[in-house]
């Protein structure tokens, strides 16, 4: 993201960059332990709440629902510095996001006042959201049954991110009386919810992620039945440009370590960075990384300015800085050698951060095939 | 046509045409009994992996998360009881003399269910192969009775190769860059033996060894031209087992921090020195030096080929079961071209692969550290006749200077130039192409299944993880290009330096 071209940013930029150093930087090796080893969930959690009281939960909520209402292009580049240090709290703050444009997207009232202005806490802002998930490509969601005043899901979800710390959920279910699907709000902490135990996962750690099963538990719709396919639409639109964000930040974030490691470190009597086979695939990263941040900053543009094509554009820079970034990762664990494979060094959580952003919104091949679709017709 | 004159003289020209098609020379010349004992290695991991390896592999790998300092024993000892061990140690030094080439296709089977564990198995003979390399045939005789006398007392003896120095990583594996390089372990000449000092890292199974070949330098100043390698074993006054990393993946096997503080190793454990080496040839140490590593290397990285297959063949079978799993819009997602051609190119990806480490062991067969072995006479002499025979007659002989001699010469002093170039090369070429294509596989693996991929019980994400490290040890991918360019390409360019721009 490039910050220079839009002085709006800069306070945004600040406090950011100072919190994502200050806060996140000296407990990224620990946070990337969960879920395992003696570390405690409170410990991530506090993270979560910290993120909260600097309103980066709401970055792009209207300030009537207690947001801060700003758009796309600050929305991206917090993701980006964050994910320079620690791309977990990205997807917090991604998901978060995701949550409230699907709420924002369904046009419907009662809802985001229900929930933002209210929430005392991060645990009650901060709404789950299955953001791996483009629920029209899954065979088996919930379903969901109208009891008269609302409705009751039953089933099972998986891969909820954030589903053990937030109370309230946006969960896609299928209805019986419609084709497509619906989203549904819905409380956690409701007794007919069973939570898995966090989801091992190639990356993003710190950001737990479950499967939860559903027994008659008490669901509000949110907008109308069967129009769920029609809000994620739009909102993995322009969330597609935040998922690319994160990923220029890792590859940013590649990119620094690998030049540092480089100029320190010696073979053959002088510094690593000196070898011109080195230099070619720095040369290589930062070719990459620095197309991936004109995208990601273009893309925003687009939006900004709402260009008639920009959702394609959307997902179009979206796919190929995941492309871009899952190859800058890869060298970038190469170029520390065995020590970039080490959890000592930053790398190898990139290697496997990059990966998991990529996974974001849905499958990438069926993505691809949306995108040229939306295209041709 | 052509005359048959002309036709020996344009096939000689470079490139050497019999160079370039290894296959089409040497696959006719293979013992055919190699093939049914390879037929019984694939069957033997095929069981293994059944009964041991996909049970255990993801629970291990999940412990190790769970405690970063536990370490799989558990894991080798089955491995031990199952006689891996000694499935590929020469039925002359008391093994089961499986045929050196057989490994890879076992390696590349173990490693499609898991490549950490595969790596349990394959890197005590990265031991093994530096150990005979160095042609001491009293101290080979020595360590491999251990081994397979671990195997029958149901304690693992196993074998671990040390070179790489917390300063020093790719510096050990080339002479060039190791005559620049920071080396730190030291091994000073006192009467009786040497006194090493000094720590190595990353020794892959340091927890798990006995034996450990381990590489010094009497003058660190010129340690490319003073270079000593020990046998220390385990126990030893002075050697110490440091931590193991934390690394992304293939965590069953611990990359180890050994340490040695004046740690005293007799003459009877010195394998090679500059002494040592001027008692059979005429060549430089440093000549000698760049022979080992690149006789070690030439099998070594054959092996890790083996593995980036095993990878590649893992993520195109889990990207396969999960294609079978998965409907799209209603479809069996296999009845689609894209899926079909996506499928189709991690297969070809897998055969490619294989192909080229084929290569790299025919070269080792004829070319390099295999011939011996792989001669037809000798080749049947070592299978047909019974392990008591060996014992009886050919152990005693092992202990004499003549038949240390005799090795030395035939491995070190004999070897053509051209042949060490032609295994050297396509070792590396199989090394860097085979750890590509394992991770590229595993990427489309991963785009392919989405966040099924990512979750760890699916055993994908694990792949991703465990390939990585294929592209750095034995060499990083760039330094085996570079390899690959100065042993076969660069006859071609005759302006080309190495390591000097």
């Amino acid at each position: 993201m490039l910050t220079a071209l839009n002085n709006d940013l800069k306070p945004f930029e600040d406090l950011i960059t100072k919190f994502s150093r200050e806060e996140l930087k000296p407990h990224v090796e620990v946070h990337d332990r969960y879920p395992f080893g003696n570390l405690d969930a409170g410990i991530i959690e506090s993270g979560f709440h910290k993120i909260y009281d600097l309103g980066f939960l709401g970055i792009m909520l209207p300030e009537k629902y207690a947001g801060i209402g700003q758009g796309i292009s600050t929305l991206c580049m917090m993701l980006g510095h964050v994910a320079e240090v620690d791309a977990s709290y990205s997807l917090i703050i991604f998901t978060s996001a995701l949550s409230q444009e699907i709420i924002l997207n369904a046009q419907v009232g009662g809802i985001a006042e229900k929930i933002y202005p209210k929430a005392k806490d991060a645990k009650e802002y901060l709404v789950a959201f299955p953001s791996f998930t483009d629920p029209g490509q899954s065979k088996i969601l919930p379903e969901a049954l109208s009891s008269g005043k609302g409705y009751t899901l039953t089933g099972k979800l998986d891969y909820l991110v954030l589903g053990s710390f937030s109370k309230w959920a946006v969960i896609p279910a299928r209805t019986p009386s419609s084709k497509g699907y619906s989203f549904f709000l819905v409380n956690l902490n409701d007794k007919g919810v069973t939570k898995s135990d966090p989801v091992f996962s190639l990356g993003l750690h710190a950001c737990p992620i479950i499967d939860i099963s559903l027994n008659g538990v008490s669901a509000r719709i949110i907008g109308e039945e069967g129009e769920g396919e029609r809000y994620f639409g739009a909102a993995s639109k322009i969330m597609h440009a935040a998922a690319a964000a994160i990923n220029a930040g890792i590859m940013r974030g590649s990119l620094k370590e690998a030049i540092e490691y480089t100029k320190e470190r010696e073979q053959g009597g002088r510094p690593v960075v000196n070898w011109s086979e080195v230099r070619m695939l720095l040369a290589d990263m930062a070719i990459k990384s620095k197309a991936a941040d004109l995208c990601v900053t273009q893309t925003c543009r687009a939006i900004d300015e709402n260009l008639e094509d920009w959702g394609r554009i959307s997902i179009a820079a979206a796919l190929h800085v995941h492309d871009l970034a899952c190859e800058v990762v890869t060298d970038g664990v190469q170029l520390l050698g065995g020590n970039g494979y080490m959890k000592d060094y930053g790398q190898e959580k990139r290697y496997r951060d990059a990966r998991q952003v990529q996974a974001l919104l849905g499958l990438v091949p069926l993505r691809k095939l949306a995108l040229i679709k939306e295209i041709i017709e | 046509m052509l005359k048959r004159s002309k036709v020996k003289s344009y096939i000689a020209k470079f490139p050497r045409f019999e160079n370039e098609s290894l296959s089409l020379y040497y696959a006719p010349r293979m013992p055919k009994a190699m093939i049914r004992e390879t037929e019984e290695a694939v069957a033997l991991a095929r069981k293994f992996n059944d009964e041991v390896a996909r049970p255990l592999s993801l629970e291990l790998d999940r412990k190790t998360h769970e405690n970063p300092d536990y370490l799989p024993v558990e894991l080798v000892k089955k491995a031990n009881e199952w006689g891996f061990y000694t499935m590929w140690i020469p039925k002359l030094f008391g093994g089961k003399g499986f045929n050196l080439p057989s490994i890879s296709y076992f390696l590349e089977e173990v490693g499609s269910v898991c490549v950490g564990i595969a790596n349990v198995i394959g890197v005590h003979y990265l031991g093994m192969a530096a150990c005979m390399m160095l042609s001491n045939t009293r101290i080979i005789k020595k360590v491999m009775s251990d081994v397979v006398e671990g195997e029958k007392t149901g304690e693992p003896c196993l074998i671990s190769y040390c070179i790489t120095e917390p300063a020093a990583g790719t510096d050990v594996e080339e002479v060039d860059l190791e005559a620049k390089g920071r080396l730190g372990c030291s091994a000073r000449k006192v009467a009786g033996g040497y006194v090493l000092n000094g720590s190595k890292i990353f020794i892959s199974n340091g927890h798990f060894s006995t034996w450990n070949v381990v590489y010094a330098y009497a003058d660190l100043k010129k340690g490319v031209d003073t270079k000593v390698a020990l046998m220390v074993k385990r126990g030893m006054k002075g050697f110490s087992l440091g931590t193991h990393e934390n690394k992304m993946g293939q965590r069953v096997c611990p990359a180890s921090v050994l340490n040695f503080e004046d740690c005293f190793v007799p003459d009877e454990l010195v394998a090679m020195d500059p002494d040592i080496i001027k008692s059979f040839t005429k060549k430089t140490p440093r000549d000698v030096n760049m022979q080992h590593i690149d006789y070690v290397f030439s099998i070594s990285r054959a092996g890790v080929g083996a593995f980036g297959i095993g990878a590649a063949r893992g993520a195109f079978e889990a990207a396969l079961k999960y294609a079978n799993e998965t409907e799209i819009d209603g479809k069996p997602m296999v009845t689609y071209e894209w899926v079909q051609c996506r499928l189709a190119e991690m297969y070809a990806n897998v055969r490619l692969g294989r192909l080229a480490y084929t290569e790299a062991n025919l070269a080792n067969q004829h070319r390099g550290a295999y011939n011996l072995l792989q001669m037809k006479p000798i080749y049947y002499y070592l299978r047909y006749l019974p392990a008591s025979y060996f014992k009886k007659v050919i152990a005693p002989l092992l202990d004499k200077p003549i038949a240390t001699w005799i090795l030395s010469k035939w491995y070190i002093d004999w070897q053509k130039p051209k042949d060490q170039q032609l295994t050297t090369g396509l070792a590396s070429m199989a090394k860097f192409s085979c750890t590509d294509l394992g991770v590229r596989n595993c990427q489309m693996a991963l785009e392919l299944m989405g966040k099924a991929g990512l979750r760890q019980d699916s055993g994908a994400e694990k792949i991703i993880r465990d390939a990585k490290l294929l592209q750095i040890y034995e060499g990083t991918n760039q330094l085996n290009r570079i390899n690959l360019f100065k042993s076969i390409v660069a006859p071609a360019c005759p302006k080309a330096t190495f390591f000097e721009e």
